[in-house]
């Protein structure tokens, strides 16, 4: 998002939300891409269909088996101040699955996790430590070697 | 979300954030993290071009392989064409006019509009092959009976009762308000084109039944004495972008 083009005020929110502190710089290196395992974990609120739904900052999440139909896929965070109407066009928006199945097809990485994972990202991260923890654990069991984290 | 990044990061898995707010990443400092230029809720960019798409995700991916770290924050170059409006696009009905106040006219004219958009609506779906409706779990014109019964009742003071079981009556109002834009939005890209999100925005919130309904319920329960419905309805039913003042 580019902040010099919103109203100063609102620009000025964003570029001052709260942050956390971390006092780590973790930094793990891995095979070639060409070999690696990669799977996603949105921050989007993204719940299956039927699945309860995230109704406000909850730590928990779900999980997304790289088998969902695109159609199964529904944006439930509780920020209704960013644009739906790409996902509601196509789920690659938010969600790449499609894009990363090309990406195998094209030898240009490894493969796809057998699971992929959403948090709500509007939850204080603190209090996902230990979800993001056991979701790192799951993600080790699949063999997943790069993850990318896209928010919305 | 850059704070999950050095989550993983530490338990083994090497990671990239897309960031979409700049700062954000410079102060959380993931272990490596592409910020994009795109609008809020467009991590990717521009909805149907893969190309684009792709592009964002090499770029992302790409960190992975690079030595450059610990913390490494890059730039994508590029904007999301579809950011621009398309002046060929149209919306799929004739726009409305609604008066502020007028809950009973509101309620009969948002449960219409649903069936005026059920063409669009459905032949939208069999092109993308999908439907973002359903948090609720009601079908659409559930959703609109729902709503339209909250607008009748903001009258009378009185809620009307949850149709879904695992749901309060002010959560059930959330989520089937959640629903029925989907549902319009959703039907507006059924003539094709390329809109951009402002476009369909201002369609929904300036032109459309259910934009006004949404709003006048906003209004009647944001000065209510339910401070559960007040709080909801007061955060999560219309975008700050169009609250008017």
């Amino acid at each position: 998002m580019r902040l010099d083009r919103l109203p100063p005020a609102q620009a000025e929110r964003y570029g001052a939300l709260e942050c956390p502190d971390f006092t780590t710089t973790p930094w793990v290196e891995g095979p070639p891409l060409a070999a690696r395992r990669i799977a996603i974990v949105s921050s989007a609120g993204l719940v299956r269909r039927g699945e309860r739904p995230f109704r406000g900052r909850e730590a928990d999440y779900r999980v997304i088996p790289a088998t969902t139909p695109a159609n199964e896929l529904l944006c439930s965070h509780i920020s209704i101040n960013f644009d739906r109407t790409g996902f509601q066009e196509d789920w690659n928006v938010v969600f790449p699955l499609d894009r990363l199945n090309e990406l195998v097809a094209m030898g240009a990485i490894g493969s796809v996790a057998a699971n992929h994972y959403s948090f709500m990202g509007a939850t204080d991260p603190a209090e996902m430590e230990n979800a993001a923890r056991e979701v790192a654990g799951n993600l080790r069991r699949d063999g997943v070697d790069g993850v990318i984290l896209p928010p919305v | 979300m850059s704070a999950l990044g050095h989550l993983i990061e530490e338990e083994g898995i090497a990671t990239v954030a897309i960031a979409l707010v700049r700062p954000q990443a410079e102060r959380t400092r993931p272990p490596r993290a592409l910020w994009v230029p795109f609008e809020l809720g467009r991590p990717f960019g521009p909805p149907s071009d893969p190309a684009f798409q792709t592009g964002v995700i090499r770029a992302a991916l790409g960190l992975l392989e690079s030595g450059a770290g610990p913390v490494l924050l890059t730039d994508f170059p590029a904007d999301d064409p579809r950011e621009t409006p398309d002046p060929g696009w149209r919306p799929p009905i004739e726009a409305g006019a609604y008066r502020d106040g007028e809950a009973e006219a509101l309620a009969d004219a948002v449960q219409a509009e649903l069936w005026e958009l059920a063409s669009a609506y459905a032949a939208s779906c069999t092109a993308r092959g999908r439907s973002t409706v359903g948090l609720s779990t009601l079908a659409p014109a559930a959703c609109g009976e729902y709503v339209a019964a909250w607008l009748r009742g903001t009258s009378t003071g009185n809620a009307p009762p949850s149709p879904v079981p695992d749901l309060s009556p002010i959560l059930c109002l959330r989520f089937a308000i959640d629903d029925l834009k989907a549902y319009a939005l959703e039907a507006a890209l059924a003539g094709g084109g390329s809109p951009s999100s402002r476009q369909l925005g201002d369609w929904l919130w300036n032109e459309t039944a259910t934009g006004a309904a949404i709003h006048e319920l906003r209004r009647r329960l944001v000065a209510g004495e339910d401070e559960r419905a007040k709080q909801i309805a007061g955060m999560f039913l219309v975008p700050a972008l169009r609250l008017a003042g």
